[in-house]
This record gives structure tokens, sequence and C-alpha cells, in this order.
């Protein structure tokens, strides 16, 4: 899995591409970290290129949005390919993230 | 591990290297040794060789000054009678002056062929001599008993026409003394040819000769022959030998053909310097000669072998000793440095030994030297050290490998432990039919299954997967499974039960650990199924006339995620011979060797195919299905089924099932 | 020179030997033997005989004068100076015929070792190469020569041999007279090699003259007959003694050869022992030893009466008595 972030206004853009499993997941976690560590709050994930994400994807998705929650950050998604979305609406994560068609659309909803 | 032989002491380090360089070092001094023998040899004959000829040299021309001395008055005398006639009585004078003017003559006479002088004298030889106490005799020679025209002195001039010198004789009368005789032949010259009248003579001692010849000494041991013209001894260090042994005789009676030859060379007046082996007694000698022209005698100085190389042997007995002590102390160098090196290499090849024991504790010998023994020894320590090391590094990973697996162990039991194996569960339950299986993954993936009677008609039933692996895991999935339980036992709705289990578990979850579950609740009278589901995949719907779907499914976030999660509960009545089958993501993401999911799709397949099968079969199908795609693929996840069939209370066919 | 004139010291010497063999003693027969030349191996036999007292087990006190050059034997023993000589045949029969008894009672060599040598070098290799050579000769023994170079219709000068063979090695003649036990190896041992030398040796060309001879008076062998014929007996056994024990006889021969300081050595006296065997007791020969032959006798004194050496003869009888000799 790769991954690139940039800021945009208030806003860090980090897209996807590849899959994101239990080898791989830990390596975005630690990325996102990374950000919330400099004081960003406000996350936009585009997914529209990650191929397949595993339930240990889930749960680094679940800690990151959790922990900007806590400090009244957000994390959203800005695009998602068919199958990611469609496990985001099995586990429910759907309701809890929102979830745009695309990344421009994303943060010009900001 | 093969033990390493020790060395015997033929292979030993120390032994070798002290033959090598003893071997090599005798060879060298050997051919040093052997060379200095040879080259001061041949200098010492050469040296031998000059002094030996300046000896013979010296003796020739004092035996030719002594016989030349002697021939001058003979000669005179001679010439004198030649063609003149004299006197009886100045005949007399005249021998009786020679003598008394030389004292080298011992007598003389002046004898004549039959009646030359005295016709009525077949003998006429007046002789004069010395006796012992030095007066001059004068008497006469010749008679019956006395034939001196038989004899050497008269015969040799007479026929050879020459002044000869006699071979030396031994005067009995004259105290047995060495004598030679000197004859010189005189001639009437009257007629035109000269006619032989007679001798003129002069006898020597040669004892003055003897002594003197046989005194000389040459090389502590080295002594000096003359031989006569026939190779008689006429001085030698050994008396017996005088007169009665020639060189010829010695020849004969020590066989020895190269003496023989040398005293052929001796008398024929060649000169020479040459070894002569097996002299009685001597040994090897050299022997350097010279003639006395005069005479035809021959000098010679005899130098034994022995006595010549005394100096040097002596010489080399001192070099030997030298080179035997500086060969012992050079042993005692070369073993000694040996030693040192191989003291420390046996005590390194006992620690290597050690090591190769497996004791890598031992500690290697200190050895001061920066050699490469020394470096050596070092190598050897950081080798013991990196083994010990390695070895240390290797248990731990063990011991990390069998701790992890001895917790996948512990998490494998911890799940399936909590799981209803038996089956049939409830064989006398006619309503319905159950069956389920999980398949761990090595590393255990959390999933977990779970059925249980509220009462009499309700049996609930759930489906869920624990978003992490290993122990964590299994422990979640503990705890969620007996949580679940224990609400569901107060609480009949599906959505109540997930609420609060989510609620408990959202209760310290740090981890953000999460576990997706599919919980119904199954009235076995009506048909009448209650499901709430919390982010778990839908399961299908078998309807007994071969159609199937997926069950809808009301929204619900994973168990664990968030609090303020909301479930909903859901309700389908059951037709008997509906079934329904529950999975977890494990069945659809089995991957196939080339990384392919298993997929939905096939699911359908294999559930369309057993639609009349029994709970049993149906997983054992589908089971069967995924194993084969996966072709011995290693999953990464745990691979859950669960399969109910709905036969109705009395088996009798109702309508399609309908949501309420 | 002097010692020519003296013969004193020879009785002296005599005398010496005499006394250690018993010659006072009462109950033996006093006798003085003479050889014909100096103490060589040429008399081994009777220095044996002496030395061994072969002599005294004949009841003989014998004495053996020094012989030589200086004494000849034949003189003596006409002078009445020796009882027994010893003599070549052809010395016996001269002397017979100058009118001397002489008994011929042993005749002990039976084989002549005469010869007359050569040197290669001066291009003599055959008898035709002695024409008109210088040839020295024995005086005593010059009727073999002789015969021989008539024999082959030889001109040769001959001069008389002297004492030693000084003037052949110094080339002073071309040939010498050689006795093959004696001067022959004493050429040797001057430093001649046999290759060098060309031989004749008188016997092998048919001119076997006698040699050594056991010779008295006639009358003593009428007085005393016992006694020589154990003179000759004993001298037999001595010479038996000799061959049986070479090197026990060679040291007694030395002794005498040292006793008379003579110029000699053990190399040639044994040469001279191990030549005299087949002269003495010839291998294939069946004359008893010390037996004369008559044809032998008469040969020889026809040849010397030929040669006018000699110009009387006695029969063989008178000449020669076998008695002593036979077993």
């Amino acid at each position: 899995m790769e991954w690139v972030s940039e800021k945009v206004g208030q806003t860090v853009a980090i897209r996807v591409t590849g899959r994101m499993d239990a080898v791989t997941a830990p390596g975005f976690e630690q990325e996102c970290g990374r950000w919330i560590d400099q004081g960003e709050n406000d996350l936009m994930v585009d997914l529209s290129n990650l191929e397949y994400i595993s339930s240990a994807g889930l749960r680094v998705i679940l800690g990151t949005g959790k922990k900007l929650k806590n400090r009244g950050g957000s994390l959203a998604f800005g695009g998602m390919s068919p199958m990611v979305k469609e496990v985001f609406e099995i586990s429910g994560f759907s309701a809890i993230f929102p979830i745009y068609d695309n990344l421009e659309s994303a943060l010009a909803a900001r | 591990m093969t033990p390493v032989p020790a060395p015997g002491k033929a292979n030993g380090l120390a032994f070798r290297m002290a033959l090598f360089i003893l071997t090599s070092t005798t060879l060298i001094f050997g051919v040093a040794f052997g060379y200095n023998y040879v080259y001061s040899r041949d200098l010492m004959l050469k040296n031998v060789r000059e002094n030996a000829t300046h000896l013979t040299q010296a003796l020739v021309r004092r035996i030719e000054g002594k016989l030349i001395s002697v021939e001058q008055m003979p000669r005179y005398l001679a010439r004198h009678l030649d063609n003149r006639n004299v006197t009886r009585h100045s005949l007399g004078v005249m021998i009786e002056n020679m003598v008394a003017a030389n004292r080298d003559i011992y007598g003389s006479t002046v004898a004549f062929e039959p009646y030359a002088l005295d016709p009525e004298a077949r003998y006429f030889a007046p002789y004069v001599y010395r006796n012992e106490i030095g007066g001059l005799v004068a008497t006469h020679l010749g008679g019956d008993h006395y034939n001196y025209f038989l004899w050497d002195w008269y015969r040799l001039p007479r026929y050879l026409d020459r002044p000869v010198w006699s071979e030396p004789y031994f005067d009995e009368g004259g105290g047995n003394a060495l004598m030679a005789t000197y004859s010189h032949p005189f001639y009437d010259l009257s007629s035109g040819r000269p006619s032989f009248r007679g001798v003129v003579t002069a006898d020597v001692s040669l004892e003055e000769l003897k002594a003197a010849i046989g005194s000389v000494s040459l090389y502590q041991s080295g002594y000096t022959v003359l031989i006569s013209r026939t190779g008689r001894f006429l001085a030698h260090r050994d008396p017996d030998r005088i007169m009665r042994d020639s060189i010829f005789s010695l020849a004969e009676a020590l066989n020895l053909p190269a003496l023989r030859r040398v005293g052929k060379d001796m008398i024929q007046g060649k000169e020479g310097f040459l070894r002569i082996d097996g002299l009685d007694g001597e040994g090897r000698v050299w022997l350097c000669f010279a003639p006395v022209p005069a005479i035809g005698w021959s000098v010679g100085v005899v130098i034994p072998e022995q006595a010549l190389y005394a100096d040097i042997l002596a010489l080399n007995h001192t070099v030997l000793l030298i080179g035997a002590a500086g060969f012992t102390l050079l042993l005692v160098v070369v073993v000694g440095i040996s030693r040192s090196i191989t003291r420390p290499l046996k005590s390194l090849v006992g620690a290597t030994s050690e090591i190769a024991h497996g004791n890598l504790d031992i500690s290697l010998p200190k050895i001061a030297v920066r050699d490469e023994v020394g470096q050596l020894s070092q190598s050897v320590d950081e080798m013991r050290l990196a083994l010990k090391e390695y070895i240390s590094h290797l248990t731990e990973t063990t011991k990390a490998r069998e701790r992890i697996e001895s917790e996948l162990k512990i998490a494998r039991s911890i799940q399936m432990n909590f799981l209803p194996k038996r089956f049939p569960p409830f064989p006398e339950r006619r309503e319905f039919d159950i069956f389920a299986v999980l398949e761990p993954a090595k590393q255990v993936g959390g999933d977990l299954y779970d059925f249980f009677f509220l009462d009499e008609d309700h049996l609930f039933f759930s489906i869920g997967d624990v978003s992490d692996k290993g122990v964590p895991a299994a422990l979640f999935m503990a705890v969620t499974k007996t949580l679940m339980k224990g609400i569901a036992e107060q609480n009949r709705d599906p959505a109540e039960v997930l609420d609060r289990v989510n609620g408990e578990l959202c209760h310290g979850n740090e981890s953000s650990m999460f576990v997706t579950l599919f919980c119904a609740v199954l009235d076995l009278r009506s048909g009448r199924l209650c499901y709430s589901n919390a982010g778990h995949n839908p399961p299908l719907v078998l309807h007994r006339d071969g159609s199937q779907k997926w069950l809808a499914l009301p929204p619900g976030l994973v168990l664990g995620g968030m609090e303020e999660a909301v479930y909903q509960s859901r309700e389908l009545v059951m037709a008997p011979g509906d079934k329904l089958l529950l999975y977890t993501d494990g069945v659809t993401e089995a991957m196939n060797p080339e990384g392919a999911f298993y997929s939905e799709a096939r699911l359908l397949a294999q559930a369309q195919e057993g639609v009349a099968d029994s709970a049993e079969s149906l997983v054992a199908r589908v089971m069967a299905s995924v194993r084969r795609f996966s072709a011995g693929a290693a999953q990464s996840d745990d691979i859950t089924l669960l399969a109910l069939s709905y036969k109705g209370t009395h088996a009798s066919g109702g309508g399609g099932t309908s949501v309420i | 020179m002097l010692n020519r004139l003296i013969s004193a010291g020879v009785l002296l010497l005599a005398l010496l030997f005499g006394a250690g063999s018993g010659a006072f003693a009462a109950d033996l027969l006093p006798l003085r033997f003479i050889p014909q030349w100096s103490p060589q191996s040429q008399f081994a036999g009777y220095y044996v005989a002496l030395a061994k007292g072969y002599y005294e087990q004949h009841g003989l006190a014998v004495t053996i004068l020094k012989g030589g050059p200086d004494a000849p034997a034949s003189e003596a023993l006409a002078s009445g100076e020796a009882d027994v000589a010893t003599l070549f045949l052809s010395s016996g029969l001269q002397l017979r015929a100058r009118g001397v008894p002489v008994v011929n009672v042993a005749q002990m060599v039976q084989r002549s070792a005469l010869m007359l040598v050569a040197k290669k070098s001066k291009g003599i290799l055959a008898p035709q190469d002695l024409e008109g050579k210088r040839v020295s000769l024995w005086d005593d023994f010059a009727v073999q020569p002789r015969a021989f170079f008539r024999r082959h219709g030889l001109y040769v000068d001959v001069i008389p041999q002297g004492y030693t063979l000084n003037l052949f090695l110094m080339d002073g003649v071309d040939a010498a007279s050689a006795m093959y036990y004696n001067e022959y190896h004493t050429l040797l041992n001057a430093g001649l090699d046999p290759e060098e030398l060309t031989t004749f040796h008188l016997a092998d060309l048919g001119f076997n003259f006698p040699e050594d001879g056991i010779y008295c008076l006639a009358q003593t062998l009428a007085e005393y007959p016992e006694a020589m014929r154990g003179f000759v007996q004993a001298s037999l056994e001595g010479w038996r003694d000799v061959f049986r024990h070479p090197e026990e006889a060679l040291d007694i021969v030395m002794g005498h050869v040292r006793a008379a300081n003579l110029p000699t050595n053990r190399v040639h006296q044994k040469w001279m022992l191990d030549q005299m065997a087949p002269l003495i007791f010839p291998p294939g020969d069946d004359t008893p030893p010390g037996f004369l032959e008559q044809d032998t006798y008469r040969t020889v004194a026809a040849d010397l009466f030929e040669a006018e050496i000699i110009n009387d003869t006695v029969p063989y009888r008178i000449f020669y008595d076998p008695r002593p000799s036979a077993r």
C-alpha cells in the first residue's frame, strides 16, 4: 500500500492506493498519527484507489477516527471503490464517517 | 562431532621444525665443512709438495756434492795413467796421496788387466785404505780367492767404457760400513785404438750420508729414503731394509703393483709426487721423489697422510666440536622457539576442541605476543564470542517462537473451548438442524459462533469476527460471547443484545478492537426469525424451492467501535425447509495461490447445489469447495460457517417466508 | 773390499752355528759341511735339517760353513777344510777330473735352473737374435749355453760373468746367465718386468745338467759310510720338512742370511724356496730323490769332455755311490 499526503487548507488529504490489511495498516496508522501529532485535526482520506480493506484496516480507521473525535477533529473519506464502500456499508462505518464521492467535492464541502 | 586426533610426536610442529631446520643446517654445515676440508687439504698438499720437493732437491745436491768431490781424484789419476807407464813405487805413492788427500775416500786401488803392468802377475792392484785409527795401510788385491776381474768395481767400467759408481755394498772388513766404489777406467793409447788397461777406484763410506738422510724428517712421522739404481734401499728409517729390500721386493711383499710402478719411475730418473696406499703399517703415504743423476739413485720423501693432515684433522676436530656445540645450541633454540609457538597453539587446540564440544565459556589462553599465533588466538576468541552470541540469540528466538506458538495454542484453545462443538447439539429437537464449523487460521483470527436456547421454543444463534488476531482476539471473542449469552438470556431482542454488548465492549477499549456480529432469535413454533447485525456479512437465505437471497440487514456499526452506535432488529418468517447459511469473511476472502478471493459468487453457487442438503452437508460442501479453491494456500483468517435448517413443528409445509 | 781377503770370519760364524747344534756332544760325529754359495733358500733343506735336529738324529754334529765366491766349496772339500760339500754336477766332474777323488753321494737337484736372459728392448726375442751379441756367462756354467749356441750355429761375444747382473742391468751386455730361482728374480726386483725379458731355459732346450749334489772325498765315504748316509738321509728329511713348512724354513734361512749380513730379503728367499721343490722332487719323475741316472752322468761328462772342460772321466760307479740316498 502507498499513500501521498498533502495539506490543503486546514485539511490533510491522504491518497491511498493498494491493499490495506494486517501488514500494511500499521504504516497507514503511523502516517495518520504523524499528522495528528503535528496538531492536524482534519483528515481527508481518498480510498478511490484502495483495492481491498481487511478488518485490520477497518480497525486502524476506527482507532484514528476515535482519536480525532476525542480531539474535536474529524476523519472523512473522499472517494471509495465499490468494494471498499460495501465493506464500509456492512461494517456500519459508513454511518459514523462522512463519505464523499471524491476528494475534490469533499474538500469543497469543508 | 569427530574428535580431532592429537598429532603424534613425529607429526608435531616442533619436531618437524626441528627436523627441517637441523637437517638443512647439518647439510649446510656439512657442505661448508667438506669444502673447507677439501680446500685446506689441497692447500696443505700443495704446501707439502713444495716442501718435499725442496727437501729432495737439497738432498740430491748434498749427495751429488759428496760424490762429485770423490770423483775428482780417481779421474785425475786415470787421466794420468792413460798411455803412461808408471813404476810400482810411484803408483803406490799416488794412491796413498789420493787417499790421504780426501777424507771422504776410505780406500783406493789401481787395478790392472792381467799382465798389463807386470808380465809376471795376473793380478796387480795395489790398495791403500784407512784403518780404524786413521792410519793408511797398503796392500794388494787379487789372487786365487779374489778374482777382481769378476767384481763389479772392475767389470762395470771395463765393459761400459766409462767411469761407474758401483752398487753400494756392505764392507765386512770396514766395520760393516755401507760403501760404494767409484771406478774410472784408463786405457793404453799407444796403438791407434785405445785398449783398456785397468781402473782407478775410490771407496767411499756412505754411512755418513745414510745417517744424514735417515735423520731427515718432515711432518713428524715423515721420513726420507734413498734407493740405488736397482731400487735397493740405501737409506731408510728401518735399518733392516737397507741393502736387503728393494722398492720392488717391498712391492712384491706387500702385493702393491702401484709401488712397483713408482719404483720403475724412480730408477728411470723421473721426478714425482704421488700417493701410495697400503704401505706396511703406514697406511696412505705421499711420496715425493727426485733422481740423483750423477749415480742413478733416487731420493724420496715419504709423508704418511695421517701426519700430513694431522693439523687439518686437529682443526677438523675443533670445527666438528664447534659444529656439534652449535648444533646442540641450535637444537635447544629451535626446540625452544617451536615450543613457544606450539605451546599456545596446543592450548588453542585444546580450547577450540572444547569449543567444538560446545563449551563456549572456556577462556582462551592469553597470548601476549602479537604475532600470527596471537592473532589466531584472538580470532578464535572472537569466533567463540560470536558463536556464543549467535547461540544465545538462537535460544532467544527459539524461545520467542515457542512463546508465540504457545500463545497461539492458548488463543486457539480459548477460541475452541468457547465454541459449542457437539453436533447434533440438540438431538431431541426435530424442528431444526444446526451445524457449524470453525477452521482457525494459523494465527487465530478471532471468529466465533454460538447457539443456545433462550427457552423451550426460542433458539439464539450468532456468528462474528474479531478485528484482531491471536490471544487478544481470542479473549475479545470470549468476552463478546460471554457478554452476548449473558445479555441474551435477559433480553430477547437481538438489537438490544447488540446495543448492550457494544456498550460493554466500548468501555475502556483503547485498542479500537472490534467485532462484527450477526445474531438472531428463531421462534421454532412459528418460524419467525428476529435478527440484528453489527457490521457482519449478510447471511444467505436458502428457500426450499431453490431460490436464495442475501438476508437484508439493518445498518449497524461493528461492536466496540462507538458507544453511540445504534442497532435495529428485523424479522423474517422461515418456512419449513428454509435454510440460513452464516459465514465470516474468511470464507469469501479465502485466497487461492494466485491471490484471488473465493468470493460471494462461488458461495452462492455452492449453496445452490446444496439446496437439499442437511445443515451439516451444506457446511461440508462449502468447506470442501473452499479447500479445493485455496489448493493448500495458507489462509490468513479463520474460516467459519454456520448452517441452520428450519423444519417446522410438524414438518408441515407452510407459506413462504415473509418479513414482518 | 777388504772382506774378500778375510775368511776367518766365516769360521767364526761356523763355530757359532755349530755350538747351537751340540757339535761337541761326545756321542755325535762332528761333520763340516759347506754349501757352494752364500746362505740362501737354495740350501734351505740343510739349514732346516740342522735347526730341527735331523742331523743329530742321525748321530751327526754338523757344522755348516759359509760358502760363497771367496770360499769355493770345491776347494774347501779338496783341502779338507770341509768334510761334505754341495756342488753342481759339472763342478763335481771338473773336480774329479782335476784329480780330487770326490764322490757324489746324492744328486739332490735333478733339473737345471740355468737360463739366459735378454732384454726384449735389445731386439732379442729368439735364439737367432743372439747372433753377434755380447753375452756374459759364468765360467763354471758355460758348457750348456755354449752347446746351445753351437746347436743354433751362433757366433756370440762371450765375456765372463761376474757376481752380479748389474752389467746386464746397465746394458753392458745384451744377455746374461741366470738361475731361475735366484738371478732371474733379482732382475725382477731390480725393476725389470717379466714381459720385458726374453728367457732361454736351458733344461727345457735339451741341456739339462743336474745341479746341486752332495760330495765328499772317497776316503771319507770309505771311513764313514754310515755318517755319509746319515747326512744324506737327514738332508732329504730336511728338504721334505722345508716343503711341508715353507714359512718356518724361510724363518730359518733368513736367520742365516741375517747372520751373514747378506743384501737379500725374505721375498727373494721365498721365491727361491718356491722354485726349489720342482728341482729336488720333480713332479712326474720316478727317479728316487738323490739318485743320479747313469745316462745323465754320461751325457754331462761327454758334453764337458767335448767342450774341453775336462780331459778325464771316471766310471759312473766310481763317481756316484747310490747307497747313502737309498731308502
